[in-house]
């Protein structure tokens, strides 16, 4: 290491020292730890006990675990693009000038401050079979509305439709990406004649496409981590069909009294994510644009 | 113009500023401290014994009042204050400071808890302080002593316990008198066996045509398993069978009468259809509120527990004055109560001839975890919940039948449900039964639901669905003694005497 | 996995020092009157739908006992109660303005924490070049993806080591909640690291000629131009922790220490049934100072994101 390196490496650590202490007296140990508890039974009010690999070959028998994993790539592919599509298309709209702008923004951002417990009891209202809106409205359209929650088949895309409320954080990224698109870009393709829609495609996005990349990263990590909605609104139900990978880690936990089974299941979410992640990044180079590379 | 409305902007981004800020100094300033607040008579040697409770609401206020109770009379003669704290929740936070070393005093447990806790050492066996202070197994109804014990220790005493009966709408059977005649049944009597519940609930449903298309609704159930479907898993108790032998700790949920109980529950399913059901589920209001089903008259039957009174006083005390005023029902000798009632409780009936007062029971129950600074303190406040007078009062403040073998006449005198002697008789049966005591009876009941749900959605049979829900849960329940069996053998010293498992 | 770091082009960095600089600009003359309108419409119907959740929670605060349980539900309490807020501040069990102290004492301490720490760190992992730099960024990156349950126990447990060996309470105390702040949030160092990076590297190496150590052109140089992204990452932080329940409900021990989350618990029983107008009354006071931070920074917040350079 030349000397100039290693000034660097000194600096580099000092700033960094909150975040390293921390990270081992506060991070390091529970994770660690928690890695040789997925080796471990560990009934949590009991010593753990060393059993091997035997958490991951009961989970790889396990069909309850198979079946939270579908349930959750499910949701994923359900509500991941929609909640992209969607909070682009807010991001826009938001985006056109108006003076009454703040107040939309405010509007966007408010249902991620209602509390879990009262966004529960309004859905499930809505989705309600007699009484509720949704089917309500279907009524006069003389459609006979489904059980919604109380269907297995119709439970996860309910939720993932009720999970469109919360793009608010998102909106608020793309807004600021949107902002930061200089306005030269434009109009070159205004003086080239490009129409609204070519505008959008081939300016827009691709101006925009690394906050895309950002936001896709984001919710690939929270779509394994969605744990307090259907924990309130259908506790797994009907038939485990919107059982999530984090309910069946909770239960574990706290229920069942299997925190060594439970660790090795946040272990493979930690590899499914940073896979997904990995490949995110790999395919980033295909479609992220940015300026200058 | 636009500088008008940057200006108007930037004053409401200062009155914001201020608004948030000023409220925000004062608070800190001068706010309410988050001091102990002991009360200052206190001894300076007092023991403070912890105590956390997992109720909310009502039910905490009310143990609260036994608590300032103690504080004021025992504690003080004993210096001893313990210190309640009840929120939702309390039994993660519970485990969590068990697992860390640091328990609390006293804890508040589900009945369905016990024997998992217990299993893994967590808790203080307290068959010893329990002898010193006079409370022995005859002190109890013996399903409630039995569900406090396991496997020859005392793990904890009950706070408030629960006992499951028939409840039905006498003015519908009235009502409804020649059509059930017709059949033979009586309708001034609740219907003794299964089968004639099957054929009154035929009689008593009424349906309207749906909406728009599909099968018809159904206005009044007669009966339903699933309305409200808490005590759904205890079916089987009813048809003779159960899912555990106790005395193996072996599964047998696939037996002729276990079957037998399931098959009844689907019959309900098949006969109404799941989607009707589902949709009466959804159109009847909140447990606790007026449109609760069995209130407004749209369901017939069904199983409740003793707190049923204080809902029906609550939310449609018309249930409760038929002759005389709801006002001046209470000061009525109680014999003539009941007939003053639409509602009516009686044993919930069963399908094998000879076998009667069946019942489910429930408990809340008061452990002292392992570790815990002050047992013998936290005890103190045990035995005082479990004498009689105080036991009597907290059980009639919450409205539930008492655990305690021995009632007095006051209770029962002075118990806001009229019924109570029916829950009581029930309590003391031989033929009532708590949840099975396995230690892993938490993920056993997950998978027993999941297979209940497929019986009642149709989507399995009861014989498939059981032979599934077994062969799982006996994989689950093989791999708990092999790991236990580990265990014993690494750390032989395990303070509990426990016999193992049978093969 | 490691994030790239990209070259700006000139253009950026000047369209960025006119955001930080002027007023956000809306892309204007090229968008026509008519589509304007349609945005419009676009917007106030999904306002109107998005509205709904907080809407429900206002008309709730303001029902009668009798009319929370209405079925079907109406949406518009006639006659409203607005006393059901006075309730809620004079409740006995709900002591509003004890548990408002709480948790502004442990939200403040960690809001500083969170932003201090998170600043050095995020500098330190975008500013200076060193070796191991993306070694270590990417396993802060991954202890994100770890979920609370496992680890939770665990971290109690170092809590009651710590308070044994140093004789320092932790457990029973806010110290747990707001102690880990002070070293750093994972999310934050990451916001604020994209948000560094897009500053040019000119500016620093212009200090460094003129001999300014490094934490220098960190304070002199870098924070004043990440206001904005400072002022996100105190939003935020300030949410979360405003709204935390698993964190006080763990380590907090007394009812005089509870929080706004655990005392809004207060509210719901098992079978005594919610009072679902007290709760929604007091849920709508809990938002409040939220909603009018939001309100507040919400200029600040989207330039602040604006030039996050997230894009890198």
């Amino acid at each position: 290491m030349t000397r100039s390196e290693r000034k660097n490496l000194l600096k580099g650590l000092a700033f960094i020292s909150p975040w390293l202490i921390g990270f081992v007296a506060f991070t390091a140990i529970p994770i660690g730890l928690s890695a040789w508890y997925s080796l471990c039974d560990y009934p949590l009010l009991q010593a753990p006990l060393y059993r091997g690999l035997e958490n991951y070959r009961d989970l790889w028998h396990d069909a309850v675990f198979w079946q939270v994993l579908r349930n959750t790539f499910y949701y994923a592919s359900m509500a991941l693009p929609a909640a992209m599509l969607v909070s682009l298309g807010f991001a826009l709209l938001l985006n056109t000038p108006l003076r009454s702008q703040f107040v939309f923004r405010t509007i966007v951002f408010l249902p991620s401050l209602v509390p879990a417990v009262a966004s529960a009891i309004l859905w499930l209202w809505l989705y309600n079979p007699q009484h509720g809106l949704l089917n309500h409205l279907l009524a006069c359209l003389h459609i006979p509305g489904p059980p919604w929650l109380a269907s297995k088949a119709w439970a996860m895309p309910s939720l993932a439709f009720m999970s469109l409320w919360g793009v608010g954080n998102t909106v608020v990224i793309y807004l600021a990406g949107l902002q930061d698109v200089p306005r030269e870009v434009y109009e070159a393709a205004d003086l080239d004649g490009a129409g609204p829609w070519c505008r959008l495609w081939n300016v827009t996005v691709p101006m925009i496409s690394p906050v895309i990349f950002y936001n896709l990263v984001m919710a690939i990590i929270g779509s394994m981590q969605v744990f307090t909605v259907p924990y309130n609104m259908t506790q797994g139900g009907p038939q485990r069909s919107t059982y999530f990978f984090t309910m069946y880690l909770y239960d574990n936990s706290f229920i069942f009294s299997k925190m060594g089974y439970a660790s090795a299941m946040a272990w493979i979410q930690l590899l499914i994510v940073l896979g997904l992640t990995a490949l995110a990044f790999w395919s980033s180079r295909k479609w992220v644009y940015y300026q200058g590379k | 113009m636009a500088c008008r409305l940057q200006q108007v902007k930037r004053l409401l981004n200062l009155i914001l500023l201020i608004s948030l800020i000023v409220p925000a100094a004062a608070l800190l300033l001068i706010g309410p401290r988050n001091a102990e607040n002991l009360p200052p008579e206190l001894a300076k040697d007092c023991v403070i014994v912890d105590y956390w409770e997992k109720w909310t609401g009502r039910e905490a206020e009310m143990m609260n009042m036994i608590v300032d109770d103690f504080n004021r009379t025992v504690g003080r003669d004993k210096n001893i204050y313990v210190r309640y704290v009840s929120i939702s929740g309390v039994d993660r936070k519970t485990m969590v400071a068990t697992a860390a070393g640091v328990p609390p005093d006293l804890a508040g447990l589900f009945d369905g808890q016990l024997v998992q806790f217990a299993a893994q050492n967590a808790l203080e066996p307290l068959e010893n302080l329990a002898t010193a202070h006079g409370i022995t197994a005859a002190t109890y109804k013996p399903v409630y002593w039995k569900g406090c014990t396991w496997h020859g220790h005392l793990w904890g005493l009950i706070s408030t316990p629960m006992a499951m009966a028939l409840h039905y709408n006498k003015l519908i059977f009235l009502k409804n008198a020649a059509a059930l005649r017709q059949v033979g049944l009586d309708p001034t009597r609740a219907p003794a066996t299964i089968d004639q519940l099957d054929r009154y609930a035929q009689v008593l449903t009424q349906y309207e045509p749906p909406l728009i298309a599909g099968p018809p609704r159904i206005k009044c159930s007669g009966y339903m398993p699933l309305e409200p479907g808490w005590y759904i898993d205890s079916a089987s108790y009813f048809f003779g069978g159960s899912l555990v032998d106790v005395a193996t700790s072996r599964l047998t949920f696939c037996t002729p009468a276990n079957i037998a109980a399931y098959d009844w529950i689907r019959s309900y399913s098949a006969r109404y259809t799941p989607l009707s059901i589902s949709n009466f589920r959804s159109s009847v209001g909140a447990f606790d509120s007026p449109q609760n089903s069995f209130l407004t008259g749209r369901q017939v039957m069904e199983q409740q527990g003793p707190w049923m009174a204080n809902t029906i006083f609550n939310q449609n005390s018309s249930m409760s004055q038929f002759l005389v005023p709801f006002a001046l029902e209470q000061h009525l000798p109680r014999v003539i109560r009941p007939f003053n009632y639409q509602w009516h409780v009686a044993p919930f009936p069963c399908a094998v001839p000879g076998l009667d007062n069946v019942t489910f029971v429930g408990f809340d129950i008061l452990v002292i975890p392992r570790g815990a600074a002050h047992p013998a303190q936290a005890f103190e406040f045990l035995a005082y919940v479990n004498r009689q007078d105080v036991m009597e009062k907290l059980c009639s403040l919450h409205c539930k039948n008492s655990p305690l073998a021995s009632v007095s006449a006051s209770f029962f005198r002075t118990h806001p449900n009229p019924f109570i002697e029916v829950f009581d008789t029930l309590a003391a049966s031989p033929n009532a039964h708590g949840v099975p005591q396995l230690p892993i009876w938490p993920e056993i009941h997950a998978e027993l639901s999941t297979a209940t749900e497929a019986i009642y959605l149709l989507a399995e049979s009861p014989a498939d669905a059981l032979r599934h829900a077994e062969a799982v849960c006996r994989r689950k329940l093989d791999h708990y003694r092999e790991i236990d069996a580990a265990r014993q053998a690494k750390q032989p010293n395990s303070q509990i005497n426990r016999q193992p498992f049978a093969p | 996995m490691t994030t790239s770091r990209p070259n700006m082009l000139p253009y950026t960095h000047w369209s960025l020092a006119t955001n930080l600089l002027h007023a956000p600009r809306f892309p204007s003359s090229f968008r026509s009157g008519h589509s304007t309108l349609l945005a419009l419409l676009a917007l106030v119907v999904i306002s109107i739908g998005l509205l709904l959740p907080f809407a429900w929670m206002v008309s709730t605060s303001l029902k009668t006992t009798a009319q929370t349980t209405e079925d079907p539900p109406r949406w518009l309490p006639v006659p409203a109660v607005p006393q059901n807020y006075l309730t809620v501040l004079n409740h006995k069990k709900f002591c509003f303005l004890l548990y408002a102290r709480n948790t502004l004492i442990v939200a403040s301490l960690t809001v500083l924490g969170t932003t201090f720490s998170s600043a050095l760190a995020a500098y330190g992992f975008s500013r200076i070049r060193f070796r191991g730099r993306s070694s270590l960024f990417a396993v802060m990156l991954a202890t994100m993806m770890i979920p609370f349950p496992v680890t939770m126990v665990s971290l109690f447990n170092i809590f009651h080591f710590l308070g044994d060996r140093t004789g320092i309470q932790f457990l029973g105390t806010f110290r747990p909640l707001w102690i880990p702040a002070w070293f750093g949030s994972a999310f934050s160092i990451f916001l604020l690291r994209q948000f560094f990076m897009t500053i040019p590297d000119e500016l620093s190496e212009a200090a460094r000629i003129d001999g300014c150590s490094e934490f220098m052109i960190f304070r002199r140089i870098i924070l004043p131009l990440a206001r904005p992204a400072l002022a996100v990452v105190a939003l935020f932080t300030f949410m979360g922790t405003w709204n935390d329940f698993l964190g006080p409900l763990i380590y907090l021990q007394r009812p005089e220490q509870y929080t706004l989350a655990l005392g809004l618990q207060t509210f719901q029983s098992q079978h005594g049934g919610t009072e679902w107008n007290l709760l929604m009354a007091a849920s709508v006071l809990v938002l409040m100072p939220i909603l009018m931070l939001f309100f507040l920074t919400q200029r600040t917040f989207i330039e602040g994101i604006a030039t996050t350079g997230i894009k890198g």
